[in-house]
This record gives structure tokens, C-alpha cells and sequence, in this order.
């Protein structure tokens, strides 16, 4: 019945994430952030995200965590209102989601999708920001800044509108971020507490308890 | 031709079956349930669950869905999304039929949001159609049977310890889906397990995240 799901929009707005941090310090131009990005090596981060629907009454609000560490480790992990956790390396990706009390892997197809977009992650990481043939990244100074990307095929078509990255100027920290989907539904990400070149545990990038 | 033929017959012959018998109850057992079962909405509700997609006993995926019923007007809105909040499917079902304004692979396959959309009628909704039997089963369950007026039929069960079961039957008796509910109060809805017979049944269960009475805006007020 339900083999497979894309969550790849969201997901690449926390590659963004992850890079933006860094890559958003004093950034006017895409070269800059090519630059300024191979300067991560981990990144640990929460985040509230907050969907909102024509269905809705008020948004449902996710809150988790995330974890990267150079060169492709990543773990996407939400902790309400329902567990789930992404994992991707060189050993692939798994995506496990909570049953019964237990995290079990999800084979659905999911992890699949989750693969394709993750194998974009080093592109990202390389600074390779603005050409991702899927987007176009536009980026304007202000009080903050804003990226936004725009999909330029149809794979997105029907999925997403656009995606909107607000960064503080004065810190260079990610505001927020803007996924719309249609005209009635979008998902907003805030980030917290984020922590950049800090060590972490190889046992998050590989275990889910 | 004639084997394939036979088979065929066979198989649908087979899918066919008595429905339980529905008996009288003793003097006692009437004393105890005089009216059917109804675990059903009264109000237009809003639910968001917890998704756990289940086959062959096994968990599958885990996603969350939002039902907004209405049991006056008899219409539903639906929409899945991902745990990580990606919509894959959104439709509304009225008399008109549904509508369907987002399917995402595969959600978008033939029949996805018709089936869905039945069994959310089947969860949230007392069945239409009239009553065709009542009384207890053999292990004194009391039972409501209630003709579908699109065919088929609808049995609402009062289990042992206030649990309610809702069993969809075809034309010919053939288990459809047998619902489990909490029981007849407010927390029905609280867990909600959903079976598909058939050689690709499935199971859902279903977790209440929150649930909100809604009160429609009047449109001079909007």
C-alpha cells in the first residue's frame, strides 16, 4: 500500500541548513559560500517545524534534532510528535520510525527517496549550492538575508513551490526557513542551539535506540 | 479457458460466506443492551493520528493523517503526511464524490482515495442504512446489523469490557474490514485498529494525537 513516500523537499532544506550556518557569514554571492562552507566538519542543531495546512486549525509542531559530520554523515532524528530517524552514510540510508515502543526500519521506500536526495548532500557540502540543476538559488541582502530556490523541472511540480532561507546579517545564524508547498500549505523550520565543528559520537551517525 | 474459468468461480465462491448469526438475547442480556452500539461522531471533529501501516504482522511505515468528519453533512477531509511533514495525500469527500487535490506515488493509485475514504465513513460515521438485525452473537456479544443502502453489510458490536468492534461485510457475507475501537465514550477514537481482509490485507493502527470539536465560521462572519 504505501511503498514509498517523498520527503525530499524537507530534506533539502536541512542539507541547506546544515551548510548555512558557515556558509551564511557575511555571504553576498554563492562563490563566497563555496568558500566559507569547507570550514564545517559537524554540526549539531535543533529544531521546531511548524506545518501548516488548509485542514489545520493551527500548525502541527515537530521538534528534533540534527546531526552532520563531514564528509556525508547525517542523522535527522524527530523526537515529537512521533519518533523517527534518518541515517545516511557511506553505509547508505535507513530511515527507522517508532512502533509499539521499539524504532523499527522503515522499508517502505522512504529511505530510498531519502538516498537519492542525500547523495546531493556532498554537493552541498562541496559549496556547490547554486547548481543543483533541481533548483535555482536566488539570494538577496536586506535586514536579513533571504535564499530562495525555485525548482526548475517538473519533478517537483505538484510538491513545491519554493523554498525560503531567512539568515540574520548581524550573526549570520539561520532565522528561519519557508517551505511552500501550495498555496494553503507550507512548513516553516526554525533551528536552535546550533553547534558548528563541536565532536560528535560516531554511534549517532550509526545506532537508533 | 474453462479452467481458468472454474477457478475463478471457485475463488468467488469461496470469498463468499454466512454471516454470523445473530441470535436473540436472553432476558438478562436485553436488560443489559437496548440500544445499538454508537461510538459514532456526533459533531464535526477534527483528529490527527498516528499512522502505523501494518502487513503480515509486520510494521510497514508510520505516517500521520488528518480527518476532519462531519456526521451532518456526512463528509470528510483527509490529508497524509510524512512523520517529517510531507503531505502525500489531501482529498475531500462529499456527495459529489471525492476530490482529490494532492496524491503523491503511491497514493495516487485507482481506488486509493474511494477505499479511504470508506473506511474513514466506516470508522467515524453510524452506518446509513436500516437496521436488519439485532440481538447477540454466540459469545453474547450485542449486535446491530444494518443493511448498507450500496450493498453490503454493517455489523457495530458491543465487545466484552466496552470494547466496540465495526465489521464491513460484501453483498455475498465476505468479511471487508473489521474496525476496533476504545469503546462507546469519548475516547473512542483514542486507538483506533483497522483490518483489511484479503490476500493484500493490511492493518492500520491508529493513535490519537489530537482531536478538536469544529465549529464552522458562518459565512457573514468570514
Amino acid at each position: 500500500m504505501i511503498r514509498h513516500f517523498c520527503a525530499k523537499p524537507i530534506c533539502l532544506v536541512l542539507f541547506v541548513l546544515l551548510v548555512l550556518p558557515v556558509w551564511s557569514a557575511r555571504a553576498d554571492d554563492f562563490a563566497r559560500l563555496r568558500k566559507d562552507s569547507a570550514r564545517i566538519s559537524t554540526i549539531t542543531a535543533d529544531f521546531v517545524q511548524k506545518k501548516s495546512m488548509k485542514i489545520l486549525s493551527k500548525p502541527l509542531v515537530s521538534e528534533g534534532k540534527f546531526y552532520y559530520a563531514a564528509p556525508d554523515s547525517i542523522r535527522w532524528e524527530y523526537s515529537k510528535p512521533l519518533k523517527s530517524v534518518v541515517l545516511s552514510g557511506k553505509g547508505g540510508t535507513k530511515r527507522y520510525v517508532s512502533s509499539g515502543g521499539k524504532m523499527v526500519e522503515d522499508k517502505t521506500g522512504g529511505a530510498k527517496a531519502m538516498q537519492i536526495v542525500l547523495g546531493d548532500v556532498a554537493g552541498w557540502m562541496n559549496g556547490r549550492f547554486d547548481s543543483n540543476p533541481g533548483f535555482t538559488a536566488a539570494l538577496r541582502e536586506g535586514t536579513d538575508t533571504l535564499i530562495t530556490m525555485t525548482p526548475t523541472g517538473k519533478s517537483m511540480a505538484g510538491m513545491i513551490e519554493k523554498i525560503e532561507i531567512t539568515i540574520f546579517r548581524k550573526d549570520a545564524s539561520v532565522k528561519s526557513v519557508r517551505i511552500v508547498e501550495s498555496a494553503t500549505a507550507e512548513t516553516r523550520i526554525d533551528f536552535l542551539n546550533v553547534v558548528v565543528n563541536k565532536n560528535i559520537d560516531p554511534s549517532v551517525f550509526q545506532v537508533v535506540q | 479457458m474453462k479452467g481458468l474459468f472454474f477457478l475463478m468461480s471457485a475463488f468467488l465462491l469461496t470469498s463468499c460466506a454466512a454471516l454470523p448469526t445473530i441470535q436473540e438475547p436472553t432476558a438478562g442480556q436485553a436488560k443489559k443492551s437496548v440500544a445499538c452500539p454508537s461510538p459514532f461522531l456526533t459533531e464535526k471533529t477534527r483528529f490527527i493520528h498516528a499512522i502505523d501501516v501494518q502487513a503480515a504482522g509486520k510494521t510497514k511505515t508510520v505516517m500521520i493523517g488528518v480527518t476532519v468528519a462531519d456526521p451532518a453533512t456526512r463528509t470528510f477531509s483527509c490529508a497524509i503526511m510524512s512523520t517529517e511533514g510531507m503531505a502525500v495525500f489531501e482529498a475531500v469527500s462529499g456527495k459529489e464524490g471525492v476530490n482529490v487535490t494532492r496524491a503523491l506515488p503511491p497514493f495516487d493509485a485507482p481506488d486509493f482515495a474511494r477505499n479511504m475514504m470508506d473506511d474513514m465513513e466506516l470508522i467515524f460515521l453510524e452506518p446509513a442504512g436500516v437496521v436488519a438485525g439485532k440481538g447477540v452473537f454466540a459469545g453474547g456479544e450485542f449486535v446491530c446489523r444494518r443493511r448498507q443502502e450500496r450493498g453490503g453489510w454493517v455489523d457495530v458490536v458491543a465487545g466484552h469490557e466496552g470494547r466496540i468492534q465495526i465489521r464491513r461485510y460484501s453483498e455475498c457475507g465476505a468479511l471487508e474490514r473489521t474496525v476496533n475501537l476504545n469503546g462507546n465514550s469519548r475516547d473512542a477514537y483514542k486507538t483506533i485498529e483497522l483490518q483489511s481482509a484479503g490476500l493484500m490485507g493490511y492493518s492500520l493502527m491508529m493513535t490519537l494525537i489530537e482531536s478538536e470539536v469544529v465549529r464552522d465560521i458562518p459565512a457573514a462572519q468570514k
